[in-house]
């Protein structure tokens, strides 16, 4: 650790002490002040203060252009008043106001300002680092001196995102600056007891970056220490580790009991570590600023807040109906389809149409980048990107350390900053490792940012049974994806569906969750070559009928189409509809279908309790109850883990002959 | 009021009624209304109580209103003969033995008296299977063939009217399906198995995502609906239109405003009309005659029906004997009934016992139209507007006030010629209405 006070002169301009003085008044009086609002009841939720820790996102701020970006954690308000974001906006979103900074949709802890590159505080502890150092895989890739900045507590340094975020940031070298406020505490838990080695930045020589240890109570110190490590960054010498040691004065939110877990002289002993009194006391005996001067700064910042606040009062609450909105980006218009070419033209196989979606795409949009384990010169396990690593090179076709939930969360910050990633996961059960990162931050982030930020990633892997690949390898999973707003999820059953709408994931600004299925990749069909697009929430009618309607997913749509091979006698003739995105599920296709054929049968291999069936099931018994002439049916994969055995195996997928006897038993119905 | 049609319940059967809670819906002609309860009470409906669209009588037994514990008649020991022996209990005689709420509705479905059952559950408990060991397996069996019928064909059913609750299910476990309901309607008749069910847009009912809004549906509305549905489905609507010289009514009507006195009503288009028609109506009475299952019906008395706009939707009060009635008695009564109906105070009487009706819309500027019957009557007569038009009048064009009638009538009831004849002797009488208005 480094003191640098008494040489303040020497380091720092008068202009930018001043700068920092009046930052770390203008944190300390909103703070203060949103504690008493706090107390008035004017905040409706949690409020976590950044009092006696200021001089850290101060520091660090300084030396930060609007176009360089910050990522943050529940006890943001510091690192948005740092950043530019105005206190207005500031107290209006915590009041709960439309035009507070989230628009009133996060509060204390969800603070989105994108238009000052304050691009997201979280409720959940850790994503920050890995979207940090996303931002800075995007401006490696826009090759833009931009960094990107992520302040989170000595409690995430113990979470599986430092680990997985430092590494890949030392890996790939990342404009990225990692600021690990160590203040001691994880709400009551001490670093001291949770940690093997308390020393956080002494953790970075592990992944082989530069760490830094600085007093975070002084300013300087910590201006001093991030300017070298974001330099560092913006010239293309990777990312740095800076732990400033600190201590948080107020209750770890306001409200909460403070001394169950430390005791009030050691707070009080804190106190009198002010880092605002500390530079005060420096800028007067050093004659860089007279009492009065520093009086009145406290005096401009004092109307400042007292304005905040009677802002916010006045401003008016946000619209009920506006409650669901920016869940999804605005859909793209004039988009080209073509229908489905004849038996006959070009056949290819569905590993080559989505082969040919993705390599046309990142040929049109260099923004477009693959990572994955093994995406890169072997060009993926299921062929997915071969021959791609030659044209565009390690930083477009990145291969990735076996860290799910890091590169997820990494592709997070990528997609939030400007470049589009698609996550190769080979195998959809992978996807289980970083399913925090996309439910909580991929999902939400668009519509938390009341739609200031885009999420266009493709998240892609394979699903499905067979193969004898046991059970973790064969998960289909899609009905969890598809139970969150914000997701799309797309199981497409063909070549020519896969094409289309791998091409519509690439050009759309939604997260797209692109689950194949196995045993259908080496399926052959028609495929134009032609440029066209398959949207989203268009089912397609793989087979007219009249007598019964039978809705399948995935590998299930050929499973049924040779079943109805089978089923030639009179009376039965399916309409067969594979509805290609289980979100948005067109439920009007599978509607007007039912209308015609008062019957319907879902077939699906996923799990049957809450699944697709159900939804499906529940929308028809809603809207076409009377359109219905028996009760509808499912035919579904066994609710068991997947066994390995091949006599097993068979017995827990829907067959043809299940199929078979389950439209023959709704015929008879 | 002597007969009415039974619309449907309003309560459930076991709910508790209070005083002055609507009961159930009961429609008159052209009015339906909701039945005040005057008492409190549980309510029970008989298995065999009116079903919606039946006819019943004034006095006619619905259902009971019971005390709490009570039993209604047709739960008890004077059920008909018919029943098994071990429904005939002397229910009610001893306190009543434990049993869940599933028991007690098996037995009652079942009509078993739940004393007669030795329980074998925790302090003599009457069990579901106590239930079904003591009751003949012929008669649980009973109890499981109860009528099921798909929403689809019980759809299509309603539609073409078909009572279902006679037919015998194709369906695996007996269910009623489509297919069941088309063939008993091919058997009555093939017009009727013809009406498809692909009539609808589907799209109309995916409810859950049409935005709105809706608007609920007044049971006046649902009247109204179903009266007009039968109008056009259920009889063989012609209509035929012609084209009337207006102007010495114009004329008429001219000599009536410049001597009216200020107490009196002038009389207006709708109530000369409405007098000459009753003069054709003399002369031409099939067109009030009416088609019923039995035969053809010859109603009383010349009661006309006179369509009137109102904010809760379309009435036609009566006007009574209007062959009887002089032109000035025709317009009070008129206005007094449209106020009536436009304020909501028209009484049952009001809107009953029409034998023809009229409908004027000319106040639109409407000039033909094709006027909906008003079952069970035979005809109805569309009034369009008077406008001032080019006629041909010995080879010159001349000004002259014209007037379209439309008439539909009921091709069961009269053929093209006799509707034919009707309208041109009201239509001479509106060229010529002081002659016809003497008579
Ligand atoms: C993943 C996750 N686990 C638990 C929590 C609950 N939680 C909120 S703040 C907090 C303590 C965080 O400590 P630290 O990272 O040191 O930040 P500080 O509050 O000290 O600023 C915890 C456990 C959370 N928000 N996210
Ligand atoms: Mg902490």
């Amino acid at each position: 650790m480094s003191s640098t006070l008494a040489s303040v002169t020497a380091a720092v301009s008068r202009q930018t002490l001043l700068v920092l003085y009046r930052q770390m008044q203008l944190i300390r009086q909103c703070e203060e002040q949103l504690a008493r609002a706090h107390q008035k009841g004017l905040i409706h939720g949690a409020c976590h203060t950044y009092v006696g820790q200021e001089a850290i996102a101060v520091g660090v701020c300084a030396h930060l252009q609007t176009e360089d970006v910050v990522f943050s954690t529940h006890r943001g308000h510091g690192h948005a008043l740092a950043k530019g974001v105005g206190p207005r906006e500031l107290f209006a979103e915590l009041f709960g106001r439309a035009n507070g900074c989230s628009r009133g949709r996060g509060g204390s802890m969800h603070l989105f300002s994108p238009e000052t590159g304050m691009m997201g505080t979280s409720g959940i502890v850790g994503p920050c680092i890995l979207q940090a150092a996303g931002a800075g895989y995007s401006f490696k890739l826009l090759e833009s001196d931009q960094v990107g900045v992520a302040f989170f507590g000595d409690g995430a340094a113990n979470n599986g995102a430092f680990h997985e975020g430092l590494n890949m940031a030392s890996i790939w070298n990342l404009p990225a600056l990692f600021v690990c406020e160590n203040n001691q505490f994880a709400t009551e838990v001490p670093l001291s007891y949770s940690a093997g080695n308390p020393d956080v930045g002494s953790r970075a020589g592990a992944y082989g970056l530069p760490g830094v240890t600085v007093d975070g109570n002084d300013v300087v110190a910590v201006y001093a220490a991030a300017g070298e490590a974001i330099d560092r960054a913006r010239h293309g010498r990777g990312a740095t580790l800076l732990e400033c040691r600190t201590y948080r004065t107020r209750a770890h939110a306001e409200g909460m009991g403070d001394f169950s877990y430390r005791t009030r002289e050691e707070v009080e002993e804190w106190k009198r570590r002010c880092p605002i009194a500390a530079l005060e006391a420096r800028l007067v005996a050093e004659g860089i600023a007279t009492p009065d001067e520093l009086r009145q700064i406290t005096a401009e910042i004092e109307t400042l807040t007292a304005d905040a606040q009677q802002f916010a009062e006045q401003s008016p609450l946000p619209d009920p109906a506006t409650a669901a909105q920016h869940i999804y980006a605005a859909p793209r218009i004039g988009i080209r389809s073509v229908s489905a070419p004849p038996p006959g033209t070009r056949e290819i196989t569905y590993i080559k149409a989505t082969h040919e979606a993705l390599a046309e795409e990142m040929a049109a949009n260099p923004k477009i980048f693959v990572m994955g384990e093994g995406i890169g010169k072997r060009g993926g396990n299921f062929n997915t990107t071969v021959g791609l690593y030659d044209l565009y090179g390690a930083v477009r076709m990145c291969d990735t350390p076996i860290s799910e939930r890091g590169f997820v969360g990494l592709g997070c910050g990528a997609a939030m900053t400007g470049t589009r990633p698609v996550i190769d996961f080979m195998f959809a059960d992978f996807i289980l490792d970083s399913v925090g990162e996309i439910l909580n931050q991929i999902a939400k982030m668009q519509y938390m940012s009341s739609g200031r930020l885009k999420m266009p990633i493709l998240l892609r892997g394979c699903i499905g049974i067979g193969h004898s690949a046991a059970t973790h390898h064969s998960g289909n999973y899609y009905p969890l994806y598809a139970h969150i707003p914000g997701l799309r999820v797309v199981v497409p059953s063909n070549p020519f569906d896969a094409k289309g709408l791998m091409k519509h994931a690439l050009r759309c600004d939604d997260p797209v969750m692109f689950l194949e299925p196995r045993e259908l990749l080496n399926l052959k069909g028609p495929v134009p070559t032609e440029d066209y697009e398959i949207p989203f929430g268009q089912a397609a009618i793989v087979q007219p009928g009249t007598d019964v309607t039978v809705v399948a997913i995935g590998r299930m749509v050929p499973q049924v189409l040779a079943a109805a091979k089978q089923l030639t006698q009179p009376g039965i003739s399916i309409e067969l509809i594979d509805p290609r995105t289980v979100a948005p599920l067109d439920m009007e296709s599978i509607l007007a279908s039912v209308a015609k054929t008062g019957r319907l049968l879902i077939v699906d291999e996923c799990f049957a309790p809450f699944g697709i069936g159900a939804e499906i099931a529940a929308g028809i018994a809603d809207c076409g109850f009377d359109e219905l002439d028996a009760p509808i049916r499912r035919v579904n994969g066994l609710h068991t883990p997947t066994p390995y055995s091949p006599t097993l195996e068979a017995a827990v997928v829907p067959q043809i002959e299940h199929i078979v006897s389950a439209i023959k038993n709704l015929v008879d119905e | 009021m002597e007969e009415g049609t039974f619309g449907e319940w309003l309560k459930r059967d076991g709910e508790t009624i209070e005083r002055g809670t609507a009961l159930f819906v009961l429609e008159g002609e052209k009015s339906a209304q909701d039945i005040e309860s005057l008492d409190r009470g549980i309510l029970r409906i008989p298995p065999d109580g009116p079903r919606p669209g039946e006819t019943v009588k004034v006095g006619q037994l619905l259902g009971y209103l019971v005390e709490a514990g009570e039993r209604a008649p047709f739960e008890t020991s004077t059920a008909p003969a018919g029943h098994l022996p071990v429904a005939v209990g002397d229910a009610g005689s001893a306190a009543t033995p434990p049993a869940g709420p599933a028991t007690r509705r098996m037995a009652r479905e079942l009509k078993v008296d739940l004393q007669r059952v030795p329980g074998s559950g925790p302090g003599g408990r009457v069990t579901p299977d106590d239930v079904n060991a003591w009751v003949p397996a012929v008669l649980v069996k009973r109890a499981s063939e109860r009528v099921t019928i798909s929403p689809r064909a019980r759809r299509l059913a309603g539609q073409l009217g078909v009572d279902w609750t006679s037919l015998r299910g194709s369906g695996r476990t007996g269910r009623i399906r489509e297919r069941d309901v088309r063939s008993a309607a091919a058997a009555n008749g093939p017009a009727a198995a013809q009406l498809s069910s692909s009539g609808h847009s589907p799209l109309q009912r995916v409810a859950g995502d049409l935005p709105g809004p809706w608007l609920s549906v007044t049971t006046m509305r649902k009247t109204i609906a179903a009266r007009m549905a039968a109008g056009v489905h259920e009889t063989a609507p012609v209509t035929i239109t012609t084209r009337c010289d207006a102007s010495n009514l114009v004329n008429l009507r001219q000599q009536f405003r410049q001597t009216a006195c200020n107490d009196e009503p002038v009389p207006g288009y709708n109530d000369l009309i409405i007098k000459l028609l009753a003069g054709a109506l003399v002369r031409h009475p099939q067109l009030t005659h009416q088609w019923h299952e039995r035969g053809i019906y010859v109603p009383e008395g010349l009661h006309i029906a006179v369509a009137v706009d109102t904010d809760a939707g379309l009435l036609a009060p009566v006007l009574r004997d209007v062959d009887r009635l002089s032109l000035r008695d025709v317009a009070a009564r008129m206005k007094h009934l449209a106020e009536q109906a436009r304020s909501g105070s028209l009484s049952a009487a009001d809107i009953q016992g029409g034998v023809f009706t009229i409908s004027n819309l000319g106040m639109f500027g409407i000039e033909a139209f094709t006027p909906i019957i008003n079952l069970p009557q035979s005809a109805i007569l569309g009034v369009g507007a008077i406008v001032r038009d080019a006629a041909v009048v010995n080879d010159t064009v001349v000004p002259r006030d014209r007037l379209t009638l439309s008439l539909t009538f009921d091709h069961r009831v009269v053929d093209g010629a006799p509707a034919a004849r009707f309208l041109q002797t009201l239509r001479q009488a509106i060229e010529a209405p002081g002659a016809a208005l003497l008579q």
